[in-house]
C-alpha cells in the first residue's frame, strides 16, 4: 500500500544535509583507537563456552548426539507444556523431524502465516550460535519475526557446526551469506525475556518467551 | 533566575532531604555498580573497547552526511521510507499525519528518548490516539503520568510497594507486591495492546549504514513485538545514531549492555530494516524512519562540542554522578538527565535558559571516567559555563565578586589585605552568630552547612611558620 503512494515532501532533508556538510568542513583529530589491542579473550573451546554462557544467561542448552535425539528431546519438552498448538518454522529439516515428535498437538507451519498469540511453543532453526555470549542468531528466514518472541517457549533446533566463537565471526558469517540483505529482520537472542525494572530484581518472561531451549546436535544429521 | 533554574533548585533541595528517595536510588545504583563491575571484568581490555567505540562514533559523526545517505538508500531499497525532520514540530507532524491517514487508533511504543524530546505522546493523544508505552519501566511511569526518571531505568525512583499500589488502582486484576506477579500482570495487559495496535513506534540504538537497518536492544522483548506485530513500524531516531558498519556492533552491543546494565549483551539485540519482504511470512506492511535533527547539526558545527554527539545513551554517567544520586532524575526537568543531560540540554534547548544545569556538577569527572565512548563530559560542562557567561547577563553580585577576586589576586599585597578582611568578617559574623543569616555574604553556603571556625592566620602565614620550623 505505502510503497506506491506519492513521495511526501521533505524540504528539511536538503537543509539538514547542507548544514551537516557545512559543519563538517572543519575537521576534528581522529582519536587513537584500539589498534592491535584485543578486546575479548579469544574463545578456544566453542562448545564448552557456549554451554557455560547459556547456563549464565538462563538458556536451557541440551546437547544431543544427532537431530533424531533432538527430536526426542522436543517431544519431552512438548509433553511438559499446557495443551495448545505449536508453531514450527517450515524448513526441510524440521519437516523431516516432525514425525519423530509424535505429538498430538496441532502444528501450525510458518508457511501458513505468523504464529498465533495462543501458541504454546515455537520451534525454529538458527542462523548461527555465538559462543562468546551464549547467543542464538535468528533472521526472518527462521520462521519469521514473531517465531522467536510470541510464544512462552522458544525451542531452537541447531547443530554444533553452527557454533561460531564470537560476534566478529557471526557478523563475518552474515556478510558471507548476505543475511542482512536477504532479510528485513535479524535478532541476536541471548537468554529468555526478562526485566529488572522493579527494584532491579530480575524477573523472567516479561514480554517474550519465559523459556529459551537450544537443542544442540553434535552431528548435523 | 529563570523558571527552569528556579524549579531545579526547589526540587533539588526537596529531593536531597527525602530519605526514602535517597534509599531507593542508592539501592538501585549499588546493584548497578555490582553488575557493571562484573560485566567489565568479562572484557580482556575494557579500555580498548572504549577506544574502539570512540573511534567508531568519531568516524560516523565526522562523515555524518555520507553515512546517513547510505543508510537511507538501503532502507529505501527494501521499500522503507525515510523522513528528515529539522525540528520537533516536523517530526511530530510526520507521525501524526501518518497515523491519521492510516486511521490508527492505538499505538504501542518501545522506549524512545527522542519521542520524549519531541513530545510525541501528547500530540498523538490530542488526536484521540491511544499511546501505550510497553517497556515495563516506561509503562509504570506512564500510568503515573510522569516522565522517565532515568533514560535506562525509567521507574528507578519507585519501590515495589508503590508499583503494587499503582497496578492495583490502574489494572485492577492484581493485588500483590511480588515483582514476578506484577510483571505477569503487565504482560497480560500489554499483550492485548500489542495484538490490537495498528502502529508500533520504536527508537533506535544505532542506525547501521552499510546494512540499512536499525539496531534496537531490549531485554523484555517489547521492542521485538512493537516492530513485528503491528502493520506499521515507525522508527524515531536522532541523526547522530548512525554507525558505519554492521561489524561495529561486535564491540558496540556488548559495550552498550555492560555500560547500561552490566549485562554481557542485551537479551534481544535486534536489527530491522524494512517492511515485510515478499519472501517473508510476517512483519509490518510499512516501515518509516524519522531522522531528527532538532539542534544536533548545530552541535556538529561546534568543533569543540562535536564529540557530545558520540553519546550512545547508556546512562553510565547518570549512575556515576553524585549530583544525580542526590537530586534525582526528575529535578532536572529535562528529557536527558545527569551529566549528559546537563551537557546536552543547554546546547539543544538554549544556553541561557538551561545554564544552571552546567553547574549541577561537582566537576569530579566520574562521568568522563565511565563514559564508554570517552566523552570528556565534565570539560563540556565547563565549556557550557564559559559560553553561558559570555552569552548572558549574570547577576551583579556574581560579577562584583569576580571583579574583586580579579583585583585581589593580581597583587600579593592586595591578596593579603583581602584575606585579612575576609577572616575579620568571618570572625565578626561568628561572634555575633550571624553566619548563615540574611546579613551573611556567604549565606548560600552557610545556611546549609555548619560553619568552620574562622582561621586565626592566613595560609601564607602558616606556610611560612612551617617552613621556618623545618
Amino acid at each position: 500500500m505505502a510503497t506506491t503512494e506519492t513521495q511526501i515532501e521533505n524540504p528539511g532533508r536538503a537543509r539538514i544535509l547542507e548544514r551537516l556538510r557545512t559543519a563538517l568542513r572543519e575537521t576534528t583529530p581522529r582519536p587513537p583507537g584500539a589498534e592491535g589491542r584485543k578486546i575479548f579473550a579469544p574463545v578456544t573451546d566453542v562448545l564448552a563456552r557456549f554451554q557455560q554462557e547459556c547456563a549464565a544467561n538462563i538458556t536451557e542448552c541440551i546437547v544431543t548426539q544427532d537431530l533424531r535425539s533432538s527430536a526426542r528431546a522436543v517431544a519431552d519438552v512438548l509433553a511438559s507444556l499446557p495443551p495448545g498448538e505449536i508453531f514450527v518454522q517450515d524448513s526441510p529439516a524440521l519437516r523431516r523431524l516432525a514425525p519423530e515428535w509424535q505429538t498430538a498437538r496441532s502444528i501450525q507451519w510458518s508457511s501458513e502465516g505468523g504464529p498465533k498469540e495462543s501458541a504454546q511453543a515455537t520451534i525454529t532453526t538458527a542462523e548461527a550460535l555465538v559462543a562468546l555470549t551464549g547467543s542464538v542468531l535468528v533472521s526472518a528466514s527462521c520462521g519469521g519475526r514473531g517465531a522467536s518472541v510470541v510464544a512462552p517457549v522458544h525451542i531452537v533446533v541447531a547443530t554444533a557446526d553452527q557454533l561460531v566463537p564470537d560476534l566478529e565471526a557471526a557478523f563475518a558469517l552474515m556478510r558471507e551469506r548476505n543475511t542482512a540483505f536477504q532479510n528485513s529482520y535479524v535478532c541476536l537472542i541471548t537468554g529468555s525475556s526478562r526485566t529488572a525494572d522493579i527494584e532491579k530484581i530480575l524477573v523472567m518472561g516479561a514480554h517474550g518467551p519465559i523459556r529459551l531451549i537450544v537443542l544442540l546436535a553434535m552431528r548435523p544429521e | 533566575m529563570n523558571n527552569a533554574a528556579h524549579e531545579f533548585l526547589r526540587s533539588a533541595a526537596e529531593k536531597s532531604a527525602d530519605l526514602t528517595h535517597r534509599q531507593i536510588i542508592r539501592r538501585g545504583i549499588d546493584s548497578y555498580n555490582t553488575a557493571n563491575e562484573r560485566g567489565r571484568s568479562r572484557f580482556l581490555d575494557w579500555e580498548a573497547a572504549r577506544l574502539r567505540c570512540q573511534e567508531i562514533k568519531w568516524e560516523a559523526v565526522n562523515s555524518l552526511d555520507r553515512y546517513l545517505l547510505e543508510f537511507e538508500q538501503r532502507v529505501k531499497d527494501r521499500g522503507g521510507h525515510v523522513f528528515w525532520a529539522e525540528n520537533s514540530a516536523e517530526a511530530r507532524k510526520y507521525i501524526t499525519d501518518l497515523a491519521t491517514a492510516r486511521g490508527v487508533r492505538k499505538i504501542v511504543k518501545s522506549k524512545s528518548m527522542v519521542s520524549e524530546e519531541i513530545h510525541l505522546g501528547p500530540a498523538l493523544e490530542k488526536l484521540g490516539i491511544k499511546v501505550v508505552e510497553t517497556d515495563l519501566g516506561e509503562y509504570i511511569v506512564q500510568l503515573r503520568e510522569e516522565t522517565p526518571y532515568h533514560i535506562v531505568t525509567p521507574a528507578m525512583h519507585l519501590n515495589r510497594t508503590q508499583i503494587a499500589a499503582l497496578f492495583k488502582e490502574k489494572l485492577g486484576d492484581v493485588d500483590t507486591d511480588d515483582p514476578q506477579q506484577l510483571v505477569a500482570a503487565a504482560r497480560r495487559a500489554l499483550r492485548r495492546d500489542f495484538f490490537s495496535a495498528e502502529m508500533g513506534i520504536s527508537g533506535a540504538n544505532f542506525l547501521v549504514a552499510d546494512a540499512g537497518m536499525i539496531a534496537l536492544t531490549t531485554n523484555e522483548g517489547n521492542g521485538r513485538l512493537c516492530t513485528s506485530v503491528p502493520p506499521i513500524h515507525v522508527v524515531l531516531s536522532g541523526i547522530e545514531k548512525v554507525i558505519p558498519r554492521l561489524q561495529d556492533l561486535a564491540t558496540l552491543w556488548p559495550v552498550l549492555a555492560t555500560a547500561g546494565t552490566g549485562q554481557p549483551i542485551t537479551c534481544y539485540s535486534t536489527l530491522a530494516g524494512g517492511p515485510r519482504q515478499p519472501n517473508e511470512m510476517d512483519g509490518p506492511e510499512e516501515f518509516h524512519v524519522v531522522l531528527v535533527d532538532n539542534g544536533r547539526s548545530e552541535l556538529l558545527a561546534n568543533v569543540e562540542e562535536r564529540e557530545v554527539l558520540h553519546c550512545i545513551r547508556c546512562g553510565a554517567c547518570i549512575n556515576a554522578c553524585p549530583v544525580f544520586r542526590t537530586v534525582g532524575g526528575h529535578s532536572y526537568g529535562t528529557t536527558y538527565m545527569g551529566p549528559i543531560g546537563s551537557v546536552l540540554t543547554p546546547r539543544l534547548r538554549g544556553l541561557n535558559e538551561f545554564q544552571h544545569l552546567s553547574y549541577a556538577s561537582s566537576l569530579c569527572g566520574a562521568c568522563s571516567d565511565v563514559c564508554p565512548v570517552k566523552i570528556n563530559l565534565h570539560h563540556h560542562l565547563l565549556h557550557n559555563r564559559r559560553d553561558a557567561v559570555d552569552a548572558s547577563d549574570r547577576p551583579w553580585s556574581e560579577r562584583m565578586g569576580f571583579a574583586v577576586w580579579r583585583w585581589a589576586v593580581g597583587d600579593a599585597r592586595r591578596f593579603r589585605a583581602v584575606g585579612w578582611l575576609a577572616r575579620l568578617g568571618m570572625r565578626v559574623m561568628q561572634r555575633l552568630h550571624l553566619d548563615g543569616t540574611l546579613l551573611d555574604p556567604a549565606r548560600p553556603w552557610n545556611r546549609n552547612h555548619a560553619t568552620a571556625p574562622a582561621p586565626a592566620k592566613s595560609f601564607r602565614a602558616l606556610w611560612g611558620n612551617q617552613n621556618g620550623n623545618n
